[in-house]
């Protein structure tokens, strides 16, 4: 980073193990070690080193009762009967299910990068129904994304759709609302594999931080994006 | 050593639902205080938490006893799952009190550290400009971004990376004495 060239090379892996570990990385920076720590070993075992370096701190959190989450966690790891597929995501599933759950829904189709028709170089992704009736463009320009409309129209009065983004083994994680105007983030281009998805929320968006209502549209990212 | 919470995710790994509820009993309050204090809002804290133990759940079989203790491995998930989440929100939405954040009192959680068993990495804070030690420990107790700590030390960022890294280079120093 900035002032890498005060550290000695062996010294700037260290440093970002434990940047990572102390939580000071912007979101950018902590999906790009997040990605190292998937694939680097040698790398990984620093930052589990550090986690326990550093783990006498946690003795500083206080200990507070949260209600009872249980039932809704064992709901959402041990459904009771597969089939239910039409329950909505108002059960807040893992990533894993979330996204086997989603081959069920027929009307869904997942766009990669590489079954597009010319790809542009700035094209992350496009989220639309198979019909086409409803598409979302994912640009990344510099620092940003942006996500337009290029076909259909906004969620009805009440409603509004919602983009996601989701890392392997990770959660949904909200980006923002899609309403009139194109929306235009500071995110840097998820890479491959990541998925974007779409969901219908209460005016405002989703009143939890999970996704609450149908997931309308997804995407993988795909391999060429740049 | 004797450690019940690394016998619990062991038994998650096997897919023990009966070792999984106790686990959450025996831990939830805990990682409970680590998402409330990174993420300062208890509905949010509280969905968060419901995402921490589905990770927990799916990722047991990765834990590996050799390496630390299991409460350790479960805060990490936590702080983790906490952080980014407040990345998230503060980045995209602009949406937090630069005012929390300056008024926050670092100096109480020194006094914490200090007396309780932490005596180790205490003893290595202290080999630290009390400034620079309170930069880490505000950061790794609450989430704070380098932007935050910038912002609450009244540095420039990159002074502010260069004295994180700098101090942390000899934490392990001293800690790995």
């Amino acid at each position: 980073m900035t002032d890498s060239s005060s550290l000695k090379p062996e010294e700037v892996d260290e440093a970002v193990a434990a940047e990572y570990v102390v939580g000071v990385q912007s979101l950018a920076e902590r999906s790009a070690t997040e990605a190292r720590i998937r694939t680097d070993a040698d790398f990984a075992a620093l930052v589990t080193i550090w986690e326990f370096r550093l783990a006498d701190m946690n003795s500083s959190y206080p200990e507070v009762k949260p209600r009872n989450l249980l039932p809704a966690i064992e709901a959402r790891l041990f459904p009771a009967a597969p089939g239910s597929a039409a329950v909505p995501l108002r059960v807040r599933l893992s990533p894993m299910r979330w996204l086997s759950g989603m081959a069920v829904a027929a009307t869904l189709v997942i766009v990669g990068l590489t079954l597009l028709v010319p790809p542009r170089p700035d094209l992350v992704a496009v989220l639309q129904t198979t019909d086409a009736r409803l598409a979302y463009e994912v640009r990344h320009f510099g620092e940003r994304l942006t996500i337009t409309r290029v076909a259909g129209v906004p969620a009805v009065t009440g409603q509004v759709h919602e983009l996601w983004v989701i890392a392997p083994d990770a959660a949904p994680v909200s980006l923002g609302l899609l309403q009139d105007q194109p929306l235009v983030i500071t995110y840097p281009v998820p890479p491959e594999g990541w998925v974007l998805a779409v969901s219908v929320e209460p005016d405002g968006g989703s009143p939890t931080g999970a996704p609450t209502g149908p997931v309308i549209l997804t995407a993988a990212v795909g391999a060429s994006d740049v | 050593m004797e450690d019940p919470i690394a016998e619990l995710i062991q038994k998650c790994a096997a897919q023990d639902r009966v070792a999984f509820r106790q686990l959450y009993r025996d831990s939830s309050a805990k990682l409970m205080g680590v998402v409330l204090r990174i993420l300062r809002e208890r509905s949010e804290a509280e969905d968060a938490l419901q995402e921490v133990y589905t990770r927990v759940w799916t990722k047991s079989g990765r834990y590996d006893a050799t390496k630390g203790r299991g409460m350790t491995w479960l805060i990490a998930i936590a702080r983790n799952l906490a952080i980014d989440r407040l990345r998230v929100r503060t980045e995209t939405t602009g949406d937090d009190d630069m005012e929390t954040i300056r008024d926050r009192a670092p100096r109480a959680e020194i006094r914490v550290i200090a007396k309780g068993e932490a005596r180790r990495l205490a003893d290595c804070f202290g080999t630290l400009e009390p400034e620079r030690a309170d930069a880490v420990r505000g950061a790794y107790l609450a989430g704070l971004s380098y932007v935050d700590l910038a912002t609450r030390h009244a540095v420039p960022l990159n002074t502010m990376r260069t004295w994180l890294r700098r101090s942390l280079l000899k934490l392990r120093e001293c800690l790995d004495q």
